[in-house]
């Protein structure tokens, strides 16, 4: 069930455009933000909300990186491994941080609360090697500073 | 109107077409100008990601596509030379990157448009050394169609068919670029009363029906064109015929009555044509209430003199016919006529109705309703209500479905009767009442015409010839009527020359016959119901 | 993350000043005051012209000119027309945007008003990559700022003139930034490219007449209504006037950002001013324009930086993000990660896409694997060049071009590491 308060949200959203789906994609993104990931119900209820085929919804989450259509851990860490990062040592810090979590990128550490993977550039070229952890930058890496990073990370 | 030329060829077509509207308009696509296509349909909108029919316009630097590109005045367009071959090839060459080599387990070979254009278009031989994506294989998209991920091209055909016909849009494709795969909303189901057309459509054998799957090779199948029996809107189908059997009915485009489609149940109903329960014998009930089978002879006489014996003691007043829907213009009209010279003015037609759903299915479940009634034939309920006052003492019945099932509600009214006489092509409860009965060839086991709710008039062909001994209606009355002595009646029964007297004899049929509706059909010079 | 770039000018030049990001700040050294000339003293005709004449080239990639696209926008009003600020920065090695709209919102904002008085708009849509979270923070900040002040909503300083700001944000899909799937997903769908034409001026946001413009190229507009044309010109090429902001990143001293005037050397972007390549060790590749465009090879690094120059060395300025390999560098592997990039990203509507960014990612790393054959080079640029020139959008071009561009250049290191089964480059980077 989406909540209230997210409902009120999407609706002011709508509000906004002069289409109503043009408040989709925030949608999503609030739907996710309560509870981590697009459930098939939410998905329902969004169809229902924006007049259109649940699978209208589904094949939207399926489209984009930053939906996911099933639970998430509690923490998401993103390497860049695009070039220009690649050439100032990406992968050697992901490879280190595989092995600092006992996870093969991309996946989730045995104990279900952090996911690691790879994205693809995010705009940081020259502040490279860096990471996206639960939408927030980390720049100018190393592996130690980036496992301090990880360790940080709460419950 | 725009003058475009088209590989020299000159034409005149609508502005505002596209180049494969207009040559498709012209009757010309793969048909002489050959423009190569997947993504596109002359019935759903344009999609342009095939990006197989790339054709050049002069004038402009990049290949386009011909199904968005719109005819201009003085356009002049090359499909065939070396430009085109080579963006043509480039496009086949990657679709089958992936494309898994099934052919030999998959049931589109024969009437697959990659084979066909592989062969026509394509690189002679595979280059890739790469693993093709795997996918899933069986897909059990709902109760009709099984759907195989790895062969699809991604034409997204039944995506836009899905949200455009039925409006149900249950199809969607998930994920990006090569990852893309087209399914379901998690958990739902393809399940729309239309779905089977999306088999039609797939240019490949990624969507199969269930019905037909690994049943034949289509190439041992003949196409014979028909029409649907279903319900009044006489959907042009052909019957996929092999071995003196109809293996399954598919849409035959006709602008005018059903575009390229058919619903599924009217796709299904082929199975009545071949199903358990036909009638395939000549019967009469004896003393003792029992059915026993007869030669045609005994029970054409039987009958005869049943309807003989009534006419003298009581007159041909006590004698009604029930006509059916489901029966040719050619035998409703020997039917009349056998009314008539027996001198009963007691009949109606009697149709089952449901409900229209405001594509292609009509209210009324019967091909030949309007053609019934533009014979004269009124409501069969007047007669049904004489029946029940004890006004009727025989009874002429043309196929039982539209009398028992809403109007009598139960063979046991007609049980009274001193006569019941069936024509018809399955069994039903009618044979524990009828004294005589006779087999009937379906509308695909012979000629004849049958008239659409919108008053087109079209045409059925024998494409199965029953196994056993059957007769249409027309011939059946033709042998009563000459052993009664009935005038006009000397037991021959020349379909082709009935269709030329009933379009001389019945205004509406002015211009009507066999041979004259085609296989796309004619509307009556009266129209019936509008769409 | 840099407050500044490391050479300024007219655009990032007030960027290491917090107060540059506050609209009081902004106001006080010299904000908004080219919107309210344009607003009160300019009809739009003269605007489009003014901008036309400037030659401003979009800065997102493309390279078309800012004036006359605005001038594609229909004159009658009766149908709604909008804007579009593309903020999906997600070309690999720029990074220029995000400066932008981190340190520069309101100057973007400012050049959103004057477009939008010129075309018509009445409303912009800024669509920031959803990955940008606080750049897309820091433009809702000055948002919210402008339309406290009336900069924004109804009646914009007192001109008469309304407009309003939408702030959304993507999804992460790098085909987002392209003009048309931009749309599609500012609709809140895929954003799949559309067939064109119809263009956005006729077809765009929501059907209505629209003008997609790129994050630097508006903020270069107050600058050329403020100071006009001549001064404009006398920064950069004829053909390629004004500074943009340059993204220096891969194998160099000082990576960066650097606002150099256009037509600048390459040469000097890598060694002057980001201090070429640490370690003494030698330039072996330079993308110039974003990871799309083609390699140079160390001997073409004279290249002045603007269109007109590096389209005769068959590759584009694109967004100025300037990628530098040195020797060590295996350039099979480099385009391993351009080709996974290429076929993660690609929509997958145009088969030519769909299937030939999957097939040259495949042989590409097979060779990288060490399980190449010489016959694959032959393949790899036949099956580029039938991606090439026949699709809906510039994406398989943009998926062709590097893979062209390496075989240009460095074929040898492809045929190298086919002969060993390995790389040839122990010293590279690793995959």
């Amino acid at each position: 069930m989406i909540s209230e308060p997210i409902r009120a949200e999407i609706a002011a959203e709508i509000a906004r455009f002069p289409q109503p789906r043009g408040a989709m994609l925030r949608a999503l993104h609030l739907v996710q933000r309560e509870s981590g990931y697009v459930s098939l119900d939410a998905a329902r209820e969004l169809a229902e909300i924006f007049d259109i085929q649940p699978t209208e919804v589904m094949e939207v989450v399926s489209f984009y990186n930053m939906f996911f259509d099933r639970p998430q851990p509690k923490h998401h860490v993103y390497v860049c491994t695009n070039l220009p990062c690649s050439l100032r040592g990406a992968r050697g810090l992901l490879a280190q941080l595989e092995a600092h979590l006992g996870v093969h990128a991309p996946g989730d550490t045995s104990d279900g609360r952090i996911h690691l993977g790879h994205e693809e550039c995010l705009g940081a070229c020259a502040y490279a090697p860096m990471m996206r952890v639960d939408g927030q930058y980390y720049e100018d890496l190393d592996a130690e500073k980036a496992k301090t990073i990880l360790d940080a990370l709460g419950n | 109107m725009a003058k475009i030329s088209v590989d020299g060829t000159e034409l005149e077509v609508e502005e505002g077409r596209t180049i494969l509207q207009a040559l498709d308009d012209a009757g010309l696509l793969m048909n002489g100008i050959d423009i190569p296509h997947y993504c596109w349909h002359p019935k759903l909108a344009v999609d342009g990601s095939c990006r197989l029919c790339q054709v050049e316009v002069e004038g402009i630097p990049k290949l386009q596509i011909a199904c968005d590109t719109p005819v201009r005045d003085g356009m002049v367009v090359h499909t065939a030379n070396e430009r085109v071959r080579l963006a043509r090839e480039g496009v086949m060459e990657l679709l089958l990157v992936n494309h898994p080599l099934d052919c030999p387990i998959c049931d589109q070979a024969g009437e697959c448009k990659l084979q066909d254009y592989a062969y026509e278009y394509g690189v002679k031989s595979s280059r890739t050394k790469e693993p093709r994506r795997a996918l899933k294989k069986r897909v059990d998209l709902g109760p009709t169609i099984v759907f195989d991920q790895e062969r699809c091209i991604l034409c997204r055909r039944c995506v836009r068919f899905c949200r455009e016909i039925p409006k149900t849009g249950e199809l969607s494709v998930y994920n990006r670029g090569d990852h893309s795969v087209i399914e379901t909303f998690p958990g739902a189901q393809l399940d729309n009363d239309y779905s089977m057309n999306v088999a039609d459509i797939c240019p490949v054998g990624a969507l199969t029906t269930k019905d037909f799957r690994f049943k034949i090779r289509v190439w041992f199948l003949e196409n014979v064109p028909g029409v649907c029996t279903g319900c009044s809107a006489g959907c042009n189908i052909h019957l996929g015929v092999a071995n003196n059997k109809v293996y399954r009915y598919q849409p035959r485009r006709n602008d005018d009555v059903n575009d390229t489609w058919i619903c599924d149940e009217g796709r299904m109903s082929y199975r009545e044509i071949g199903s358990a329960d036909r009638l395939d014998r000549c019967s009469v009930r004896d003393a003792q209430g029992r059915r026993v089978v007869t030669s045609l002879a005994d029970a054409v006489d039987a009958a005869a003199g049943r309807l003989a014996k009534l006419v003298e003691s009581k007159g041909a007043g006590v004698i009604a016919g029930i006509a059916s829907a489901h029966a040719t213009n050619e035998d409703l009209f020997t039917f009349r006529r056998f009314l008539s010279a027996l001198g009963s003015e007691t009949s109606g037609v009697a149709v089952v109705r449901g409900e229209a759903d405001g594509i292609l299915v009509r209210e009324e479940k019967a091909a030949n309703a309007a053609g019934a009634r533009a014979l004269g034939f009124g409501d069969a309920r007047p007669v049904v209500d004489r029946i029940s006052s004890g006004g009727v003492d025989a009874l002429l019945v043309l196929g039982h479905d539209a009398l028992l099932e809403t109007l009598l509600g139960g063979a046991d009214r007609l049980a009274g009767l001193d006569t019941v006489i069936v024509l018809d092509t399955h069994a039903s409860e009618l044979q524990h009442v009828a004294h005589v009965m006779f087999p009937v060839r379906h509308a695909a086991e012979k000629h004849g015409t049958l008239v659409n709710a919108d008053g087109r008039a079209q045409r059925v062909v024998p494409a199965v010839e029953p196994s056993w001994e059957a007769y249409t209606e027309g011939e059946l009355l033709a042998r009563i009527g000459a052993a009664m002595g009935l005038a006009g009646f000397d037991g021959r029964y020349d379909v082709r020359a009935v269709s030329k007297e009933l379009s001389n004899a019945v205004p509406a049929f002015a211009g009507i016959d066999l041979d004259s509706v085609g296989d796309g059909g004619r509307a009556l010079a009266e129209g019936g119901e509008s769409r | 993350m840099l407050q500044s770039p490391y050479v300024t000018n007219y655009l990032t030049q007030h960027f290491a000043d917090d107060g540059f990001a506050t609209l009081e700040g902004y106001e006080r050294l010299g904000g908004y005051r080219a919107a309210r000339k344009a607003l009160t003293q300019m009809s739009p005709d003269e605007l489009i012209e003014l901008v036309k004449t400037s030659g401003l080239q979009g800065r997102g990639g493309a390279g078309f000119s800012m004036g006359t696209k605005w001038s594609f926008m229909p004159k009658d009003g009766d149908r709604p027309k909008y804007l579009v600020c593309n903020a999906d920065e997600s070309e690999p090695g720029s990074f220029k945007d995000r400066i932008m709209l981190e340190r520069g919102s309101h100057q973007m904002l400012e050049g959103i008003l004057i477009a939008a008085w010129a075309t018509g708009a009445e409303t912009t849509f800024i669509y920031i990559r959803g990955e940008y979270a606080f750049p897309a923070d820091c433009v809702e900040r000055a948002v919210a700022e402008a339309y406290a002040k009336g900069y924004l909503g109804k009646n914009v300083m007192g001109s008469g003139f309304s407009h309003d700001v939408r702030v959304t944000r993507g999804a992460g899909a790098y085909i987002c930034g392209e003009e048309t799937g931009l749309l599609e997903s500012l609709e809140g769908k895929k954003g799949q490219p559309r067939k064109k034409p119809p263009f956005p001026a006729q077809y765009g946001a929501f059907g209505m007449p629209t003008t997609v413009n790129n994050v630097e190229t508006y903020s270069h507009v107050p600058h050329i209504v403020d100071k006009g044309v001549a001064w404009f010109q006398s920064f950069g090429t004829p053909k390629s006037p004004g500074t943009t902001v340059f993204g220096v990143s891969g194998h160099v001293a000082r990576p960066g950002l650097y606002e150099l005037p256009l037509g600048t050397p390459l040469a000097e972007i890598v060694f002057e001013h980001a201090g070429g390549v640490p370690g003494g060790r030698k330039v072996k590749g330079v993308i110039p324009g974003g990871m799309s465009m083609p390699v140079l090879p160390a001997g073409q690094l004279d290249v002045p930086m603007a269109n007109e120059f590096l389209r005769e060395r068959k590759t584009m300025l694109g967004t100025g993000g300037i990628i530098v390999m040195d020797e060590t560098t295996c350039m099979v592997r480099a385009a391993s990660v351009i080709s996974y990039f290429f076929r993660d990203e690609s929509c997958g509507q145009c088969t030519q896409c769909r299937e030939g960014t999957g097939w040259m990612n495949k042989i590409i790393d097979r060779i990288e694997r060490g399980a190449g054959d010489q016959g694959d080079i032959d393949v790899l640029l036949d099956v580029a060049g039938k991606m090439e020139g026949g699709t809906i959008c510039a994406f398989a071009d943009a998926a062709a071009w590097p893979v062209q561009g390496m075989l240009r250049h460095f074929k040898e290191d492809f045929v190298a590491h086919i002969g060993a089964r390995k790389c040839p480059f122990p010293e590279s980077f690793e995959l």
